[in-house]
């Protein structure tokens, strides 16, 4: 089977941000970059399929400046075969716009499957993956948990409130992947090492018009700290007054 | 010539040969591991490793009984050896003794020792059988072992000097005339207990014993090459060739070469490891000494650093002896013979290596192994992953923002290298906080009081701030060296940009790491552990404290970080800045401490996983010094803390753990 995992480099959660000088962007000084966390799920998931089977094809895109040639062979050291930059320096905002640009690449790669993350966790648009397949005309099963095959068919479950579904389609298709399906692997020196003389292939990225722009980037307001009102049964009443009238929750 | 001297000049010269060839095989097995260019340097030292360890048995003593009984079984074996060669001449030249070639007090110096030793030695080898069997010590009951051989060794050594001293004692007794009862004071003894034999009837006795003791000796010198008692023959070897206790740092991990065109990462076999950590097989003889103070072992974990030891040798063996050389490939030493959950149970504290008598390196064979899991096959316990993760996203193990690191020191007016370096100033000392020491809660009250300490006693230092990172030690204990690497790389250079030279840190760990392990990656500097900073400063008389003399008497007991003291020999500093802090404290020893001391449970990267078997290594500890009744432990490493402050807590004892430098800062004057 051949499957192509769309990622996204994306910066580390765990750091604070700074807007950066144009107040259109972070600052990227003193950030570090990963595949996005769902964006791993999927890349597993693949080469665990392609394991299980001991045949086929894990074809990364990625889309972006040169800096995510780092992240496409980060997944290449975890065993993707090959990598394919959708070269575009300026970030792009439109995820229309991009899942113009990878559609028109996936179109031409004959992939049975094609995975994306439920959502990157820094835009969190949920939007791109949705958009290739309208664009190319295939199914789509969102956030999936658990995927099987038969015949020529993808099996996959997707995880509701209290219960799940199980959906079926037809490959060639395209699944969003949700946390729980496989951890990521740690890529080995020896998948390091191999992932340097991959193939990495570079093309301009076909970005349609973008729709939308950014106009301004804004930290959210920063939190009040918490106070303590006291200690034991005599802190209840001054608790309870303030719950009413300060935080007006009771 | 009689023929009985032919019949033993032929068994003699069989039995050399035989002895011979199987040295060869032996090299030859040795062959099979890497190459180790590291072995042959600093003789000096290695001949001092070589006396004192070797020919004085200085660590066999760490056991008060088993080692004045191994050392008069070597010693005798020494001396004994010399009559040996004097009989086995004299097996081939009818009638040769020394006696001739020596004056005569020489002469009878060397008899009277003869007969002495071998006394000494039946003496040792009864109290060794009696150890065995009947008082059945621990460390020598254990399924890993060869439970058979050592009794068969034991009998071997006693028959031989039972031998020597019946046909020394029948010669007296068939030829009156000869007796030296001043020479041979035990055979002579032994000779009146035969007296009412005929000279004739003597002469047999005297005959069937030495052709016993001759057949013995040659015997056991074929039969060693075969049993764990190869020792006798490796050890003093090993002990030389050896690098636990110098020449260079101890403790270091070796070197890796990550750009060369490596085919296997760390070791996965024997024949991936050093020939060095082979000949450590052969010279293993499963005293057990080490998993005796291994804390995994001893707390009930999977780990025995002698099964490492003996899983060597045997792997070895059945490697060389296979005569198809692709059946072997099935079963390899790890998880052939050695498993992953073993590995990861190692803290690296290193109790082993200091325990063995022969210089035996146990951890690096687990720290090899531990290379091919993560770096070959990405194998790790999965609570390691976020630690993995965060090193190399965020430069520390655990997920606090890099942004962060200098907080602790808001408000302190302590300025980092950047500043320092922007008004072109340079301080005297930089200040390694460490990742602990920055972003831990506990940790940053020892941070902060020995930033305290240093400002009050006049020290110009800065620290790094934003521009630290984790030095790597955590992900190279871990058997992670590329990512190991990287951090170290990033460190040197940022120390570089900044000229620093000389560099104090309140945690062991960063200690070691950037003192004795960055020079392998060109990064040099002097390194200075706080606790040793703190005493230089205490005794120059710089710190401003109060020293009281009166008040409660308080009782402290002081837990050796094992990167502080066994890899670095750091015993006496610490202690000695809690007795200029506190004059009339009480400092009580637990009954392992100093170089004997038991880890508490967070080294070798097992701070990051978690321990379900057995039961915890940090609670043992903390029983161990809450037993001393002392109403304070002393550490002095943020990781040691961390785990005797928990499971202190967890016992709901009241007694604190302090830092040392939170110690002498509570005597600061305000």
């Amino acid at each position: 089977m051949k499957i192509a995992v769309c990622i996204k480099r994306v910066p580390d959660m765990d750091v604070r941000f700074k807007i950066g000088a144009t107040g259109t962007s972070v600052d990227e000084a003193g950030l570090k970059f990963d595949i996005s966390d769902f964006d791993g799920y999927a890349v597993e998931a693949a080469l665990q399929i392609k394991e299980k089977a001991n045949a086929g094809e894990v074809v990364v895109i990625s889309l972006g400046a040169d800096n995510v040639q780092e992240t496409l062979r980060k997944a290449m050291s975890m065993g993707a075969d090959r990598a394919v930059q959708l070269k575009h320096d300026a970030p792009v905002f439109d995820s229309f716009a991009i899942a113009t640009a990878l559609a028109a690449e996936i179109s031409t790669g004959g992939y049975d499957l094609v995975m994306f993350g439920r959502m990157s966790i820094d835009t969190a648009n949920q939007a791109t993956g949705t958009m290739v397949a309208e664009l190319l005309g295939l199914p789509i099963i969102t956030a999936i948990s658990k995927l099987d095959f038969d015949g020529g068919k993808v099996k996959a479950r997707r995880e509701l409130e209290g219960s799940y579904e199980l959906i079926e389609c037809p490959l060639p298709a395209i699944v969003t992947i949700d946390e729980g399906i496989a951890r990521p692997r740690y890529p080995s020196l020896k998948g390091i090492m191999a992932a340097k003389k991959k193939p990495l292939e570079t093309k301009p990225a076909q970005i349609g018009e973008q729709s939308y722009t950014l106009d301004k980037m804004e930290l959210p307001a920063e939190r009040a700290a918490g106070r303590i009102v006291g200690e034991g049964k005599d802190a209840v009443p001054e608790l309870v007054r303030l719950l009413k009238e300060e935080a007006k929750v009771l | 010539m009689s023929a009985g001297h032919v019949l033993f000049t032929i068994i003699f010269v069989c039995a050399l040969g035989f002895f011979a060839a199987n040295i060869q095989r032996l090299i030859g097995e040795l062959q099979l591991g890497r190459t180790d260019d590291s072995r042959w340097n600093d003789l000096p030292t290695r001949f001092g490793n070589f006396l004192r360890i070797g020919i004085f048995q200085e660590k066999i003593f760490r056991d008060s009984i088993a080692g004045p009984m191994h050392a008069a079984i070597f010693w005798g074996f020494g001396i004994l050896t010399l009559g040996t060669i004097e009989f086995l001449i004299g097996g081939v030249i009818p009638g040769f003794n020394f006696q001739p070639y020596f004056i005569a007090p020489v002469y009878a110096f060397f008899a009277l020792n003869q007969d002495v030793w071998a006394a000494l030695v039946i003496a040792a080898v009864g109290m060794a059988l009696f150890r065995r069997l009947t008082k059945r010590v621990k460390r020598l009951q254990c399924a890993e072992t060869h439970p058979n051989d050592p009794l068969l060794i034991l009998s071997w050594i006693a028959s031989l000097m039972i031998t020597m001293f019946a046909y020394e004692a029948f010669e007296m007794v068939a030829h009156p005339d000869t007796m030296t009862p001043m020479l041979r004071p035990i055979s002579f003894g032994v000779a009146m207990a035969f007296s009412w034999m005929s000279p004739s009837a003597a002469s047999v006795a005297h005959d069937l014993a030495w052709w016993a003791h001759g057949l013995l000796v040659l015997g056991f010198l074929n039969y060693l090459p075969y049993s764990k008692h190869l020792h006798v023959v490796a050890s003093l070897p090993n002990v030389f060739l050896s690098n636990t206790s110098g020449p260079g740092q101890k403790g270091v991990m070796k070197a890796m070469d990550l750009e060369g065109d490596l085919e296997v990462f760390g070791a996965k076999d024997v024949t991936d490891l050093s020939w060095k950590s082979l000949l450590d097989g052969f010279a293993c003889t499963e005293c057990g000494r080490c998993t005796s103070v291994c804390p995994a072992h001893t707390t009930g974990k999977l780990l025995s650093p002698r099964k490492i030891m003996i899983n060597v040798r045997e792997r070895l063996e059945s490697y060389a002896h296979a005569a198809d050389k692709s059946t072997v490939a099935d079963r390899t030493l790890l998880d052939g013979y050695i498993t992953e959950e073993e590995l990861w149970s190692c803290t690296s504290c290193g109790a082993c290596v200091q325990e063995c008598p022969v210089s035996i390196d146990q951890l690096s064979v687990i720290m090899e192994l531990r290379r091919n899991l993560v770096l070959g096959e990405s194998r790790f316990p999965a609570e390691v992953m976020p630690a993995f993760e965060s090193m190399e996203q965020r430069g520390s193990p655990w997920a606090f923002d890099p942004g962060d690191r200098g907080k602790w020191a808001e408000g302190m007016n302590i300025p980092t290298m950047a500043e320092m370096a922007e008004r072109g100033e340079r301080p005297e000392v930089l200040y390694w906080v460490g990742c602990m020491g920055s972003f831990d809660d506990r940790a940053k009250k020892t941070t902060v009081a020995f930033a305290q300490i240093m400002q009050a006693s006049g020290v110009k230092f800065a620290i790094l701030g934003q521009e630290e990172k984790c030095n790597g030690d955590p992900a190279r204990r871990m058997g992670n060296e590329y990512l190991y690497q990287m951090l170290a790389k990033d460190n040197i250079e940022t120390l570089d940009k900044y000229g620093v030279r000389t560099i104090v840190t309140a945690c062991p760990h960063c200690f070691h790491q950037i003192g004795n392990e960055f020079p392998q990656l060109g990064g040099n500097y002097d390194v200075v552990h706080h606790s040793t900073f703190i005493e230089s400063l205490l005794e120059q008389g710089r710190v401003p404290i109060v020293q009281e003399l009166h008040g409660p008497v308080r009782t402290f007991t002081y837990h050796d970080s094992c990167y502080l003291g066994r890899y670095n020999d750091v015993y006496d500093a610490p202690r000695e800045a809690l007795r200029r802090a506190l004059p009339v404290m009480n400092l009580v020893e637990m009954p392992r401490s100093k170089d004997k001391g038991l880890c508490c449970g967070a080294g070798g990267g097992r701070m990051f996983m978690e321990e379900t078997v057995g039961k915890r290594i940090n609670v043992e500890r903390a029983e161990e010094a809450l037993a001393t009744g002392a109403d304070a432990i002393a550490v002095a490493c943020p990781f040691c803390m961390t785990m005797m402050a928990d499971s202190v807590k967890s016992r709901n004892a009241n007694v604190e753990v302090y830092d040392i430098a939170e110690v002498v800062a509570g005597q600061l004057r305000a």
